[in-house]
């Protein structure tokens, strides 16, 4: 059961990825720049580049899979001890997905302030990441992917709660595999081409991927009011 | 990489590393490590170059990441039935990936790990690191011998998962570790500090412990000082905290003395050493802070018996609770229970609470320039009821000033001269006080010959040609030189009031009575009355006259005190009120006080500069340091219930959790996620110690206000990164 129908919603995902990788571009993407070009020629940039975002996707994954196995849990137990009544538990974690995808676009749009959270673990993770940057290999960029993909974003974070709401983690994994693959493009591009776009295109990036992310959220919450009869069942 | 000696500090948390470190070499030089963790940490902070080993363990972290992940994402996936709609023949395959995936993680995640724990284990000890190397590689070769066999029970997830849980919780928790402590790092590098030295008309660059003394040394702004010396060139602003507990900027120019250890803040200084760069004050310093940090406190070594009896508890109860479950469960069932309760205890935790707490007390007080003994003298001053105090030079500044001058029909500018001039031959603590007072008064004391001094009596001698003495009364009587009645009974009156006397006498008959008393210091009375505050008792033990005693105690608001103590008597009045009271802390100079300093539960010294080793005193204070003994009481009293905290969470988290995982109701995965919580706590809980406020700089410091709020800490955590 996916919080939207199927394939549409996927594209749907896919293009909120896309339009939002603009906002990558100017957070990720200064890294994907400072990865830089491998001096063995441009098949080897691109392995580079491959490979940085891999990890980075790889991470999404992982990240869509356990909250969509989290939410299947928390399902479980909100429906057992309701006597099967898998409506409550459902609408309850659709909608706690869908306002909290809301407050995620609100954020993007800069209509709410940002909580600073970036605390101890984010400090020990910035410093981390420094030191990969300029390291040789192969397999320097594809662990700073890995650990690039946790740092702190509306962005992921909208899509982890869709990802939830789906309560199976074969849709959770999907909706971050077509989110993950939206900012492929962008960030691919990033390596080659540098920073191209202007600060203003970026901006409105920003905005499309905060609507999209908008309209999404009030889908998913929407579906947690609507009566049963507006969403197919099937678990 | 093998055992170090013991009392070594952990190059990167500066814990002490207790027999069990591990050493390495990095950047060519060897480090002591506690644990592997800090090893990590240590490498990812100094590793600058390119191909440091740092950045290759971060690789580690993020690869292994990469594949324990994908082996998460499948198995996942193989649970919630995704795989079962495609055909059969799928599965195994998927399997077989499973296993390509998850070796990678054994090998580079886990490595670390069972080496440590093979390491420890050749000399029969158990680690932590034993608890997780057993774990993971147990199900990792439950999982690989059923794939083998074509059964599908296979926890590749579980074994990834955790090791990546555990890396990752290391290196945050060194990371943490490194942070609490990071404000003792200038207090302990200081031989080992790099300094520019002169030589030859070239720049070298050398370490400390290898500067001779009159070695000429560069220091550029911003740089810190490496030796004692004087300034020979250049003049600049520094700061002298880490030293002297003096945070004001002092003004440097040629001929101005430097201590090493300070910060040059402007324009370079080109300093001429005076000691070798092993004698200065900061290195002497160091190596009393390194002593006190491996020094356990009580409480210290019961944790770590606790914690050395834990892991081989945990083995017996988890091989017990696979034999229990495997009666009624499935063999992989029950070996997944017990594998939960192999990596759900946490001995990490009950090891970290009092060495870190300890640290952090102890080098915030030395980062104020108080210098403690090690871990115990914080547990046994949190634990103090009574504070007594010895008067001259603690509570007064030891330091005798006029406070009146009668005379008998002289000019007392006049007898005062003269009684400078003799006394400037004296080394007596009064005769300071009589050359000041006549110096203050714009007088040139007079030249004196052929002076002879008595011990315990006074002087005499010739000035200005006649013959003049200065001492007691009874020196007087001894002289046969009498005293007028008039001054005489005016001398009587300032004697009764506590004041310290000094007879004139020449031409054979006393001219003039000179009247000192000891000031009491400007902090004192703030001291005593926080200290008041904090419901310790105040009492004041001096071997002074009863007059001076009442005077000085009247001024302080000590409502008990002693006088006329002769040192056995000290002694017998402080077994006697820590018989009636408790604990006592005793407050001296540490001159003349040894014997009762070191008697006391906790003997403090106020001003005897740094030579606390050889000292009695267990905790030493800077010279003007006496206002922040309240301060102190509060570090000391906060170590104690941030250390009793950490353990009793550790202690309660452990209970729980083993009982929790022995019952299986505890995934292993989530018993790693909860046991690399539980040192984090640990970690976080001592850090808590850091926000205590700094000592007032005048003033009544506050003993309540300073403590800090359990619950506001965590967000405060969250915004000072």
């Amino acid at each position: 059961m996916t919080g939207l129908n199927g394939l549409s919603s996927y594209l749907l995902i896919f293009v909120a990825g896309f339009a939002g990788s603009f906002h990558c571009v100017g957070m990720c993407g200064g890294f994907a720049c400072a990865l830089g070009h491998d001096p063995r020629g441009r098949p080897a940039t691109v392995l580079r580049h491959l490979l940085y975002n891999s990890g980075r996707v790889t991470t999404y994954l992982f990240m869509g899979g356990l909250a969509g196995a989290a939410g299947q849990m928390a399902m479980d137990s909100m429906t057992s001890p309701l006597g099967g009544s898998l409506l409550t538990g459902q609408r309850l974690l659709t909608l706690a997905a869908g306002v909290l995808m809301v407050v995620m676009a609100l954020q993007l749009f800069g209509l709410l302030q940002r909580a600073h959270a970036i605390g101890f673990a984010g400090s020990t993770l910035v410093l981390s990441l420094r030191s990969l940057l300029r390291a040789p290999g192969p397999t320097a960029p594809l662990a700073f992917g890995v650990i690039n993909g946790f740092l702190p974003c509306p962005l992921v974070y909208a899509f982890v709660a869709q990802a939830a709401s789906t309560a199976d983690p074969l849709p959770a994994v999907l909706t971050m595999a077509a989110f993950g693959l939206g900012t492929f493009p962008a960030m691919l591009m990033m390596g080659g081409v540098g920073r191209m776009l202007q600060p203003i295109w970026r901006q409105r990036g920003v905005w499309i991927a905060g609507g999209f992310i908008l309209l999404i959220g009030l889908i998913t919450i929407a579906r947690g009011v609507l009566p049963l009869a507006s969403h197919g069942m099937g678990h | 990489m093998a055992v170090a000696s013991e009392n070594a500090l952990c190059s990167h948390c500066l814990l002490p590393t207790d027999g069990t470190a591990t050493r390495r070499m990095v950047h060519g030089e060897s480090h002591h490590f506690c644990c592997y963790g800090c090893c990590l940490a240590f490498q990812v902070r100094h590793g600058i170059g390119e191909e440091s080993e740092a950045t290759w363990l971060l690789i580690r972290i993020g690869v292994g990441g990469f594949f324990a992940m994908n082996v998460m994402l499948l198995s996942l996936l193989l649970y919630s039935g995704t795989f079962e709609v495609a055909d059969q023949e799928v599965q195994p395959w998927i399997h077989l990936l499973l296993w390509l995936l998850a070796t990678p993680v054994l090998v580079v995640l886990g490595g670390p790990f069972i080496y440590d724990a093979w390491l420890h284990g050749r000399r029969g000890r158990l680690t932590s690191s034993t608890l997780i190397a057993l774990g993971t590689s147990a199900a990792y070769g439950y999982s690989v011998v059923s794939l083998l066999r074509g059964d599908d029970q296979l926890y590749f997830d579980t074994a990834t998962m955790l090791l990546l849980l555990f890396t990752v919780g290391r290196y945050l928790e060194a990371v943490g570790r490194a942070r609490a402590v990071r404000s003792l790092a200038p207090l302990l590098e200081a031989e080992g500090q790099w300094a520019t030295v002169l030589e030859g008309g070239r720049e070298l660059r050398r370490r400390a412990r290898e500067i001779a003394a009159g070695t000429l040394v560069r220091v550029r702004p911003g740089e810190r000082v490496a030796v004692d010396g004087l300034v020979r060139q250049g003049e600049a602003h520094v700061d002298e905290a880490v030293i002297t507990g003096e945070s004001r900027y002092l003004d440097k120019a040629p001929g101005a003395r430097v201590v090493a250890g300070s910060i040059v803040l402007d324009g370079p200084l080109l300093v001429r050493a005076d000691t070798a760069g092993t004698d200065t004050r900061w290195a002497r310093v160091c190596r009393l802070v390194r002593a006190a940090l491996a020094q356990r406190s009580p409480m210290h070594r019961l944790a770590d018996r606790a914690a050395s009896m834990l892991v081989p508890f945990v083995l017996v109860l988890a091989a017990a609770t696979v034999l229990f479950w495997s009666d009624a469960l499935p063999l992989e069932q029950a070996l997944l229970i017990g594998l939960a309760v192999l990596v759900v205890a946490c001995p990490c935790g009950l090891g970290l609470a009092a060495p870190m707490a300890d640290s952090l007390g102890i080098g915030r007080l030395a980062r104020h320039g108080c210098l403690v003994r090690g871990g115990a003298v914080v547990e046994a001053l949190s634990r103090v009821r009574v504070v007594a105090f010895d008067k001259t030079g603690t509570l007064t500044q030891g330091r005798p000033r006029l406070a009146a001058l009668e005379t008998d029909d002289v000019d007392p500018s006049e007898a005062l001269a003269l009684a400078a001039g003799l006394e400037l031959q004296s080394e007596h603590s009064l005769a300071r006080g009589v050359i000041e007072a006549a110096q203050a008064r714009g007088l040139r004391p007079q030249a004196a010959q052929a002076v002879t001094v008595v011990p315990g009596r006074g002087l005499r001698g010739t000035v200005a040609g006649r013959e003049v003495a200065a001492g007691s009364a009874r020196w007087m009587a001894e002289l046969g030189w009498p005293v007028p009645a008039d001054l005489a009974a005016r001398a009587g009156q300032l004697d009764g009031a506590g004041h310290s006397l000094v007879h004139l006498a020449w031409g054979g008959r006393v001219r003039a009575v000179l009247a000192f008393d000891d000031t009491v210091r400007a902090d004192a009375r703030d001291v005593i009355d926080a200290l008041r505050r904090a419901r310790l008792s105040v009492v004041l033990l001096t071997g002074d006259r009863p007059a001076v005693a009442e005077r000085v105690a009247a001024e302080l608001g000590i409502d008990q005190w002693h006088a006329e103590l002769a040192p056995e008597a000290k002694l017998a009045a402080l077994e006697d009120l820590r018989r009636n009271r408790g604990p006592v802390a005793m407050v001296g100079d540490g001159v003349n006080d040894g014997p009762v300093l070191a008697a006391a539960d906790v003997g403090l010294a106020v001003g005897s500069a740094t030579d606390l080793a050889r000292e009695t005193a267990d905790l030493v204070l800077p010279a003007e340091g006496l206002h922040i003994l309240p301060w102190i009481l509060v570090v000391a009293r906060a170590v104690r219930r941030t250390m009793l905290a950490s353990l009793l969470w550790v202690l309660a988290y452990n209970a729980a959790a083993l009982s929790l995982a022995a019952l299986g109701l505890l995934q292993p995965v989530l018993a790693a996620a909860l046991m690399a919580g539980s040192s984090l706590f640990v970690v976080l809980n001592s850090l808590r110690l850091e926000r205590l406020a700094d000592p007032a700089p005048v003033g009544a410091p506050e003993l309540r206000a300073a403590q800090p709020k359990m619950s506001s800490a965590k967000a405060r955590y969250q915004t000072s990164a």
